[in-house]
């Protein structure tokens, strides 16, 4: 077996710079926002470096952007990466909080070798503007250690990893403090003199543990690690350093996550109908919107112009420090028909789920209606509006009288005497059984400008029109 | 016609202007064939918007596209009913052989949603027919409508007040609609290209409330003769 671990050493600045490119220089503190821990090549210009006191990067750099590093953050942003990485390998372990383990022995004969592999990952690390260093060794734990170094590089060659292995200084092996120090002032200085050691010496001598360690590292002891599944739905983050304030600023970012979403929905041979979208504002409760298409889409064009339409509707409350995208619903892909021989005619059905999304993003959910007749003697209630998109099926209206092609919302009281009648009456009397009886007697009518009315008369005597012949 | 002209005609140095309208776009028949006679035999304009001027619902205006209609429910092409200004009547649609299904109705809060929406539906491939009650518009507004109509191959309608044929309007068909004797519906052309205006015409329309003997109304007079107010 062989292991590649990839090791970010600064994730989460990467994070934040892919959103916001064009920030002045960031640095991530600790959670107790005391010390820096990662700096962006801007703020190194400036003389700021890892380890610094939060106060004197400030004093170096007035307009430093500060980002706390959180756990959970950055757990969340290591998942994201395990996510597209689980596209190229099937075995994954992420090491929290800025590792991940990839079994990749079984991949050379797929990629071809394992150099074809690692130009695929290194690709799709430039696409993502990650910085990782790599690390490959026959043990997990090994690789580990070899990519932190900083030092790895990718071969499969055994005894070239031993060697960079034993070269590790005992500070740079993962050992706790104490070990390190009873290791050192023993004389030893390199991970390779303790591979040196007897083995039960050094359980007698140090603990079991040390022992354990070791052997996990040479391989001599089993490190089974348990394959990450991906989670059933899609989930990016974007964080911004600095407040963003315009729509604009927010469409950019969203773009490259939008195209994330068509990678993923690509590879999952799906389409999506809802995208959830959650804004979050320093001081305000977050702004929650939902990109509704009528039908399975996966472009991320599509989503994107959509999503401007919701913004044009709906403008920015607060600026915004996150935006968080999730799709939960998935639906599988359907194989497009009806297309003639040079795909001009396009698919019908796709341009007609991309007007009626247009429209609803732009005019809202309830702007659109479709009208159904339901089988009810009642004027007013033999129709019904139903929202767009609801596959409905055709009730039979109730058939014989003539109707009209207009209906008034509510019946209006007639002003004038008719110039004439044409036919009538017929009386339509109901609705005694569920509250809302109508006892009237229809005509239809025409009045002075030539209009044929549907004119009714109720018990009472009056006179109403409920309807136009248009 | 003189052999000089014929010559013109055949070394194409004449440009005929209706020809050209009337190749431009497929036909797309009125159902009505005096209609049709009077828009030269054009139909319909499409990817054009045509302007109907009445002042009173119910003398027949929606009777005027029904037959469009329903060759467009044939086609599976939608029909988008915009700012309607009373219920269309499912029933009655249904029963005219209309798919419902293909139906849609939208409302627009303010004049600008009112343009796009119109725009989108106007240049989208799926629409057939597009009907749209604005309120006011600028003419620069209809000249929009208009350009966006030539994107696509529908047929767009506006129905606005009769004071506006005093005024300009770049659309490409305007029909004003009155009601006339026998129920009948009275269709003046004010303007249509590649052709002049001023032909007018009165389609029946009597069959709209049901009833196929136009002249004898089935009711001489109204059981209660003047009714309240």
């Amino acid at each position: 077996m062989l292991w590649l671990y990839l090791h970010f050493p600064h994730l989460l600045l990467d994070h934040i710079r892919r959103a916001q490119p064009d920030t002045g220089p960031l640095a991530i503190t600790d959670a107790g926002g005391q010390k820096v821990i990662q700096a962006c090549p801007h703020a190194r210009d400036l003389g700021i470096r890892p380890g610094m006191r939060l106060k004197t990067a400030l004093g170096l750099a007035p307009e430093l952007a500060i980002i706390r590093a959180s756990d959970h953050q950055q757990e969340r942003i290591l998942e994201d990466q395990a996510f597209w990485l689980y596209r190229h390998a099937a075995h994954i372990v992420p090491v929290p909080p800025d590792g991940l383990l990839a079994e990749v022995g079984s991949l050379q004969r797929m990629y071809g070798s394992l150099d074809a592999l690692w130009k695929v990952l290194e690709q799709a690390l430039q696409e993502r503007q990650l910085t990782a260093w790599p690390g490959t060794a026959h043990t997990p734990l090994a690789a580990c250690l070899i990519a932190r170094s900083g030092q790895g590089e990718f071969c499969s060659d055994k005894a070239r990893s031993l060697h960079l292995l034993s070269q590790l200084p005992l500070t740079r092996a993962g050992l706790d403090e104490r070990t390190c120090t009873r290791l050192q002032r023993l004389g030893l200085e390199t991970l390779g003199q303790v591979f040196a050691l007897p083995q039960a010496e050094l359980a007698r001598r140090l603990s079991r543990e040390t022992l354990m360690r070791v052997q996990k590292i040479l391989g001599t002891r089993a490190d089974p690690q348990t394959p990450w599944q991906p989670p059933h739905r899609f989930r990016q983050q974007l964080d911004f350093a600095q407040d963003v304030e315009r729509v604009q600023g927010l469409l950019f970012p969203l773009q490259r996550i939008l195209s994330e979403l068509e990678a993923d929905l690509h590879w999952r041979q799906q389409d999506t109908d809802c995208l959830q979208l959650s804004l979050r504002h320093r001081h305000e409760q977050a702004t929650r919107l939902r990109i509704r298409t009528s039908g399975p889409e996966h472009r991320a064009e599509a989503f994107l112009n959509l999503i401007r339409l919701v913004f044009e509707r709906q403008p920015l409350k607060a600026p915004v420090i996150s935006v968080h995208l999730s799709v939960q619903r998935f639906l599988d892909r359907q194989i497009p028909t009806g297309q003639d021989l040079l795909g001009q005619n396009g698919d019908p059905d796709e341009a007609w789920h991309t007007l009626v999304s247009r429209l609803q993003a732009r005019l809202g959910d309830n702007a659109l209606t479709q009208i159904v007749p339901q089988p009810d003697h009642r004027p007013e209630l033999a129709w019904r509006a139903l929202p767009v998109g609801h596959r409905h099926k055709a009730v039979p209206a109730v058939p014989g009288a003539h109707r009209p092609l207009w209906l008034l919302p509510e019946p209006q009281s007639l002003g004038e005497t008719p110039r004439a009648w044409l036919s009538g009456p017929e009386r339509i009397q109901a609705g005694w059984w569920d509250g809302q009886r109508v006892h009237r007697d229809y005509y239809i009518a025409q009045l002075h400008h030539g209009q044929l009315a549907w004119v009714f008369r109720d018990p009472g005597g009056d006179w109403f029109v409920h309807g136009w012949f248009g | 016609m003189s052999e000089l002209l014929e010559t013109l005609i055949r070394d194409a140095r004449i440009w005929r202007g209706h020809e050209q309208i009337r190749h431009s776009q497929p036909e797309q028949p009125t159902g009505y064939q005096a209609l049709d006679r009077e828009l030269g035999d054009t139909g319909w304009p499409r990817g054009a918007l045509t302007e109907c001027l009445l002042d009173h619902y119910g003398i027949g205006e929606l009777q005027l596209f029904l037959p469009l209609m329903q060759e467009l429910s044939r086609r599976d092409k939608a029909i988008f009913w915009l700012n309607p200004p009373q219920l269309p009547y499912a029933p009655a649609l249904a029963r005219e052989g209309i798919a419902l299904d293909r139906v849609i109705l939208a409302r627009t809060q303010d004049t600008g949603d009112f343009l796009w929406t119109l725009e989108n539906c106007l240049r989208s491939p799926v629409t057939g027919l597009v009907m749209a009650w604005p309120g006011r518009l600028a003419s620069r507004d209809i000249r929009r409508l208009q350009l966006a109509a030539e994107a696509g191959t529908n047929v767009g309608v506006l129905f606005r007040e009769r004071r506006y044929s005093e005024h300009n309007s770049p659309a490409a068909l305007r029909l004003e609609l009155e009601a006339d004797a026998h129920q009948q519906l009275k269709v003046s052309v004010l303007k249509r290209r590649g052709g002049w205006p001023g032909q007018h015409c009165s389609l029946a329309m009597a069959h709209r409330s049901g009833r196929h003997i136009p002249d004898t109304p089935s009711i001489v007079q109204g059981p209660w003769a003047a009714p309240a107010r």
